[in-house]
């Protein structure tokens, strides 16, 4: 039996660090993969010390968990005091019941509700921003509450009821009592509480995804769109130290624990000298409460053990930290500008590229006398940037939609029409091919970013030449199970609708039902719905065929697995696509925003931000540079932009228009159905 | 002034009503936060759940939940979240009984171990369970050494399940654990000596000393299994879609309605079944969580 409890206890917990010690293995990989180790190095815990998006949201983690633990803990003390307090049960019960709400309720249903709190509020005082630090700190402090009371509330109970009025008997006023007396017996309770709100705060995603703005992201939320892509090991890293500094402080504490119990038993011991000493208190008022004093100084002083002088100093330094970035963030001598774009989608200086946003800053610094700051923050679909933008929940300045996704905020008022005097380099930078598109038929409100061509992706050692052709390949049952379909309503329909040979903007709902048909019959043979999983799952070889951007397939080709190898084409009539950039028509900032947009199209951004994307440029500079032509090799060159392309054409009978009201909610309905049943 | 006067000048009455006016007010900071961060964020969700886009009266979004299509999914999330729990509680319920039964040192140490994957970021461990567990992943590299087909689990119900257990396994053994380290092993000692073998010390004794540890622990997963989204979006497939999954979909469709209605729904269903194990559990208090 003894044995059997042994082995048990093993495999549980090999179960439960079997994943995190591949996390640590792979954090040590020098390849880029987080599947095939190739070798042993340090190389992401480096890139992880350059990554200023990891950083600041790091840092913005803990900012968050001091402020709203420190909070918490404040609120959560006092309250606990009242609670204990209470005589009418049907109050304390009530009380009690909104307490333990936070807790009992599933955290999806705490972060939506506490957003609608946020945006119909937010809406009635006419804030151009609804969710920012305060919305979130806000969040975090509600559901950090519970675990506060719920560890101090016993001490309480614990607490022997004749030391508080001993204390009053001997003179002491109620709040000397409650610090002096109730305060130190309560402390391990409190200090209990704030630990653990600290922790669920630092931890916390699903709150913090619903109630965060875009000038403030946490980690969580970050990691939440990074493993939206492949991850890369960096993250790894970052998870590999906070193990170790866990594991490190866990030790410590167990250990200040055990001494922190022999304190126990003396403090029992203080407090019956104390007793007696209250009894001799009928001898000599005065002497007593000399030594009520001593007594409480002493064990008061015992409390604070360094292990939590250290702590409360550094929580006391996170505050000052806190206050001091508050109050720089919101400071006049510096402008804030919010750029909200596609994850990876912007060189910010990873492997010694050049970090445009940090060059932008300098740029103002030196040649405008402006002290500028780029707040980053970066999004997985344009339906979320819509989703964002149109509850007026945040206020960009400049984001980076798709062409539809831009006639769509255009046609409800969201754009600003863009001032071209301050954009200089549109003129000389962006070619005929790439204006009067549909989108923005008037060149009004965009500046062309990328472009690029949806194409089918496969694995060739699976997939054999004779059954490549056009889009029926997404459809051969002969790869059921590793076929990989859009998890996005429109580009799903858009393959069965290019293999169909069906117009993709359609207003006639039975070619709608058509597609729907279509889909249905791959459902079967799918292995999954995925965005940006793709990458993950193409180059680990996990699917063998999948339609994607053709950029994409480029770094998808780089971090390949050994036994992968990845091909490409494109079908007969595909999807096109441009990215461009716009400032919303909300922005505070809207002549810093064009100088940014115009900033992106000079020479030295334009190439490292089009090497670094991976996608076709519509910049002539870009796409005419030696340089660039040279860092892309010609593979890449040749996928990117392929010869005798008329682009105005095929774009013009092959994108994504934006759908009316009804056929998207048709749209809607149908995907629902496609993917429930 | 002499020892007398001080007694009497310090008369208790004056003292005690001002404690007792601090006393009540100590908790009205968090009874306001309450009301405004807390009771009143689900009025809203109300208000949203039966009202349209143009905020007019409608029982649709609440009607519509009653169709075959969300109800497979309710149903299907359910299904899952119970299995996980269930497994949870397999898995949870022995080892919490070994770890209260060993020395109190070794007791320490194996509470550090089981509490520290729950310090990692939670949607980093999901994924690393992926990485772990894909046809091209360590498991199935590792069983195609020995020349054995690799094992489909990513992408399937299982998959989804398998995360489940791994995220909030410790949610289900730290409160049985809490709850068992009380009992004294005298009762354990006492229930042999009087002839009950190993099976009746557990039924008789062990079993319902640890009952409300059980229950609190069954409720700390079953709430945010059936809630996920990110695990079923990891580690399921095709056909794993849950209610939390639709209610993030409709978020990010900006279709505030429908999620509301959603949300109200999944949350009167939890607080229902909660309530009823409240009612059937006698202690108030639960096991509640150790740190």
């Amino acid at each position: 039996m003894k044995r059997f409890s042994k082995i048990y206890t093993a495999l549980i917990l090999i179960f439960l660090f079997a994943p995190i010690a591949v996390l640590i293995f792979f954090s040590f990989n020098s390849g880029s993969s987080t599947s095939s180790f190739s070798g042993f190095s340090f190389r992401w815990y480096v890139e992880l010390f350059r990554n200023g998006e990891i950083l600041n949201a790091l840092k913005n983690s803990l900012i968050l968990a001091v402020a709203s633990s420190a909070i918490a803990t404040v609120i959560g003390t006092s309250a606990a005091f009242g609670i204990h307090h209470m005589k009418n049960k049907h109050v304390r019960s009530g009380v009690m019941t909104a307490t333990n709400i936070p807790m009992m309720n599933p955290e999806i249903i705490t972060g939506i509700s506490l957003m609608f709190l946020f945006v119909f509020v937010g809406g009635l005082l006419g804030l151009s921003t609804k969710l920012n630090f305060v919305t979130m700190l806000i969040a975090h402090v509600t559901f950090n509450l519970p675990y506060v009371i719920l560890n101090v509330l016993p001490k309480f109970k614990q607490m022997d009821k004749s030391l508080p009025e001993a204390a009053l008997d001997l003179g002491c006023t109620p709040i000397q009592s409650f610090f002096k007396v109730q305060l130190p017996a309560i402390m391990p309770g409190v200090f209990t509480g704030m630990i653990m709100a600290f922790t669920m705060s630092l931890d916390d995603f699903v709150i913090s995804y619903f109630t965060s703005g875009v000038d403030f992201q946490t980690l969580p939320v970050l990691i939440y769109s990074m493993t939206k892509k492949s991850v890369k090991p960096t993250i790894y890293a970052l998870s590999s130290i906070i193990f170790v500094i866990i594991l490190v402080l866990l030790l410590l504490s167990n250990r200040e624990k055990t001494s922190a119990e022999r304190l126990e038993a003396k403090k029992k011991r203080q407090e019956k000298k104390l007793r007696e000493a209250i009894l001799r208190a009928q001898k000599s008022r005065r002497q007593l409460e000399n030594k009520i004093d001593e007594s409480y100084e002493s064990s008061g002083g015992n409390r604070w053990r360094p292990v939590h002088k250290i702590i409360a100093g550094v929580a006391a330094l996170a505050l000052i930290v806190t206050l001091c970035v508050t109050v720089g963030i919101y400071s006049r001598n510096t402008v804030t500008l919010n750029v909200y774009n596609w994850g990876e989608y912007m060189s910010l200086g990873e492997e010694g590229a050049l970090n445009v946003n940090k060059a932008f800053e300098d740029y103002c610094r030196k040649e405008l006398g402006m002290r500028v700051k780029v707040n980053y923050v970066t999004y997985t679909s344009n339906e979320d940037l819509y989703a964002k933008l149109s509850s007026d929940a945040v206020s960009y300045d400049v984001i980076i939609p798709s062409d539809y996704m831009i006639a769509r905020l255009a046609s409800e008022g969201l754009l600003a029409e863009l001032d071209f005097n301050n954009i200089p380099n549109y003129e000389t930078c962006i070619s005929e091919d790439f204006r009067d598109l549909y989108y923005d038929p008037e060149n009004k409100y965009s500046v062309p970013y990328t472009y690029g061509m949806v194409g089918v992706i496969y694995n060739a050692n699976v997939v054999s030449e004779e059954d490549i052709g056009d889009w029926d390949l997404m459809w051969n049952e002969k790869y059921s199970g590793s076929i990989l379909q859009f998890n996005n309503a429109r580009d799903a329909f858009g393959t069965a609708f290019y293999k169909l040979g069906l117009d993709v903007n359609t207003k006639n709902s039975a070619d709608w039902e058509k597609g729907l048909e279509e889909l249905r019959r791959q459902k079967p043979l799918l292995n999954k719905f995925v965005m940006d999983e793709i990458f993950n799952m193409m180059e680990s070889g996990e699917a063998a065929i999948g339609a994607y951007y053709a950029g994409d397939y480029l770094t998808m080709v780089d971090n390949q697995s050994e036994n992968v190898d990845l091909q490409f084409y494109y079908p007969s009539n595909t999807n096109l696509f441009v990215d461009a950039m716009c400032v919303p028509a909300a922005s505070q900032n809207k002549e810093l925003a064009e100088a940014y947009i115009n900033f992106m199209l000079s020479e030295e951004p334009a190439i490292a931000n089009a090497e670094y994307v991976c996608y076709a440029s519509p910049h002539s500079v870009v796409y005419n540079s030696e340089q660039y032509k040279e860092d892309m090799g010609e593979d890449a060159m040749r996928i990117l932009y392929p010869e005798d392309f008329d682009f105005h054409e095929a774009y013009d009978s092959n994108c994504f228009k934006d759908l009316d009201a009804d056929t998207k909610k048709l749209l809607n309905s149908l995907w629902e159905d496609l993917k429930i049943n | 002034m002499t020892r007398k006067e001080n007694i009497k000048k310090g008369s208790p009455k004056k003292p005690v009503s001002r404690i007792g006016l601090l006393q009540r007010y100590a908790a009205a900071p968090h009874i306001v936060w309450s009301v405004l961060f807390v009771v009143a964020p689900l009025i809203f969700v109300l208000y949203y759940a039966f009202t349209d886009a143009s905020g007019a009266f409608t029982t649709a979004n609440v009607s519509a939940f009653f169709t075959e299509k969300y109800l497979l999914i309710f149903f299907r999330s359910l299904k899952l979240a119970v299995i996980a729990t269930a497994i949870c509680l397999l898995l949870g319920y022995p080892i919490a009984y070994f770890i209260s039964r060993s020395k109190a040192r070794t007791q320490k140490i194996l509470i550090l171990l089981l509490m520290l994957p729950m310090w990692m970021n939670f949607l980093i461990r999901t994924y690393a369970i992926m990485v772990l567990i894909q046809d091209t992943g360590i498991i199935n590299t590792f069983l195609g050494n020995f020349g054995i087909d690799p094992i489909h689990i990513l992408g399937t119900e299982g998959a989804v399940i398998i995360g489940m257990v791994y995220d909030y396994l410790p949610f289900m053994i730290l409160p049985i654990y809490s709850v068992m380290a009380k009992i004294d092993n005298r009762l354990i000692e006492a229930a042999s000596d009087l002839g009950c073998n190993g099976f009746g010390v557990l039924r008789k004794v062990i079993l319902p000393l640890s009952k409300s540890g059980v229950i609190s622990g069954l409720t700390m997963v079953l709430v945010p299994s059936i809630s996920t989204f990110y695990i079923s979006q990891k580690l399921g497939g095709v056909d794993t879609l849950m209610i939390g999954d639709v209610i993030e979909q409709q978020y990010t469709a900006s279709n505030y309605n429908m999620t509301a209605s959603l949300s109200l729904i999944l949350m009167l269903i939890l607080l229902i079944g909660l309530a009823i194990v409240n009612h059937y559990s006698d202690d108030e208090s639960g096991g509640g969580m150790v740190l």
